[in-house]
């Protein structure tokens, strides 16, 4: 009788094992809000975007000025790291006619009617913008989505290359689809920005953002 | 002398009971991790092209012992519903001591355990804190058929289990690890000198 209670305990136990065998993914509970939600007649419109696999690597042309190219390098490196599954890359491109977003040097100028200014970022070196186009029926993003880096004092100016890097990750964000800012100071996509580094609530908020089917598309290439 | 003569005299002997086995074929992977952000995110990899050595010695009339090295070359993938993101590319490599015993004429069973590798092409997404090294434990069978005096056809299969996780995931708050079982089917050749 011995040996048959002792196989079945081991069976009982490799099939414990295997029972036991998946892996408990983190809570995500701590995003924010990232979604525009727009006040129209007849209710509100809630607007919310991410990049399709298809339009994958993200195209960003960039000024070259006030060493802009290499923040927004490091800002596409940051957000990539963000993503397990490869949600999101971009790579620079050296034609602006073939971009998915520009990002310039400059203040933002006045937008248009049908241009959405999503929240400027403010540093105290520096500021940010980001606009976003839409089609006429409001449903589309038309290309190229639009950013803005700019100091507030002269450049060289102590604190100014850091703030134009953390600005210029933090607008990137925007371009992503983080289309409002968190309430908390610590995260990057705070509206005056102070820390350098993308926080879990940013990367929790990132990710839900990339696993909710957005209301708004983007215009094909 | 006598220590100079010693490892010639007994070389031979042991040369002669070594069993040296290289095969080829596919594994196939359960997933490597399940992920629910707002639908199931499944990564798994995909059908791995798989070269096995293996070299064993016999300890008893009817047993051998022996190392089997295992490497596998193969992408991987994120399935969420009907999106499949692919994701790179992965190689493993699992080192394995074991035993083998008859189980009919032409026939062995063999279990053993080791290590596996997991060592990414690209340090991204899951490996962005790089590879893993994990224990591993499997058992499978070996069939053989003579071919001639020192070499015969050999395919097997072979079942492993091992519970994955990375750097990466733990840091982010993943808990446990997931439970991945890997099925191989191999052919090739055995020799040596018995």
């Amino acid at each position: 009788m011995r040996p048959p209670r002792r196989l079945g305990r081991w069976v009982a136990v490799g099939a414990l094992l295997v029972a036991c065998a998946d892996i408990a993914e983190p809570s995500r509970g701590n995003a924010y809000e990232w979604r525009r939600i727009v006040t129209t007649g007849t209710g509100v419109d809630t607007l919310s975007f991410h990049w399709d696999a298809a339009d994958l690597p993200v195209r960003f042309w960039v000024e070259n000025s006030l060493n802009l190219p290499s923040h927004v390098q490091q800002g596409i490196e940051q957000w990539e790291a963000v993503f397990l599954y490869g949600e999101f890359s971009g790579i620079l491109v050296s034609d602006s006619s073939a971009a998915d977003v520009i990002v310039r040097v400059g203040i933002a100028p006045k937008g248009g009617f049908s241009i959405t200014r999503l929240a400027r970022g403010m540093a105290p070196e520096c500021q940010g913008a980001t606009d976003v186009e839409l089609s006429a029926a409001g449903n589309q993003i038309l290309r190229p989505i639009r950013i803005y880096v700019d100091p507030r004092f002269a450049p060289g100016s102590p604190g100014i290359d850091e703030c134009m890097a953390l600005t210029t990750t933090h607008e990137i964000g925007h371009a992503l689809g983080i289309f409002t800012h968190s309430p908390d100071p610590d995260d990057l996509m705070y509206a005056d920005p102070v820390v350098s580094a993308i926080s879990r609530r940013d990367r929790s908020t990132a990710e839900l953002a990339y696993h909710t089917p957005p209301t708004l598309s983007i215009e094909p290439r | 002398m006598a220590l100079s003569i010693a490892p010639v005299a007994t070389g031979p002997a042991l040369h002669a009971q070594v069993d040296l086995t290289a095969r080829a074929g596919l594994t196939w992977a359960t997933p490597l991790l399940r992920d629910d952000i707002i639908d199931e995110v499944e990564v798994r990899q995909k059908l791995a092209p798989t070269l096995v050595l293996g070299a064993s010695l016999p300890i008893a009339p009817r047993y051998d012992a022996g190392l089997e090295l295992t490497l596998t070359s193969s992408g991987y993938r994120a399935s969420e519903g009907e999106t499949t993101t692919d994701l790179g590319t992965i190689r493993t490599g699992s080192v394995t001591l074991g035993l083998q015993g008859p189980v009919a004429t032409g026939l062995k069973w063999r279990a053993g355990a080791g290590l596996v590798g997991y060592f990414p092409k690209e340090e991204i997404g899951i490996f962005q804190s790089g590879g893993t090294t994990r224990f591993l434990a499997g058992a499978g069978i070996d069939y053989r058929r003579p071919m001639s005096p020192s070499w015969q056809l050999i395919a097997s299969l072979r079942y492993d289990f091992h519970r994955f996780t990375t750097d990466e995931l733990q840091s982010r708050g993943f808990s446990q690890s997931q439970g991945v079982q890997r099925i191989s089917a191999t052919v090739g050749l055995a020799g040596g000198s018995r």
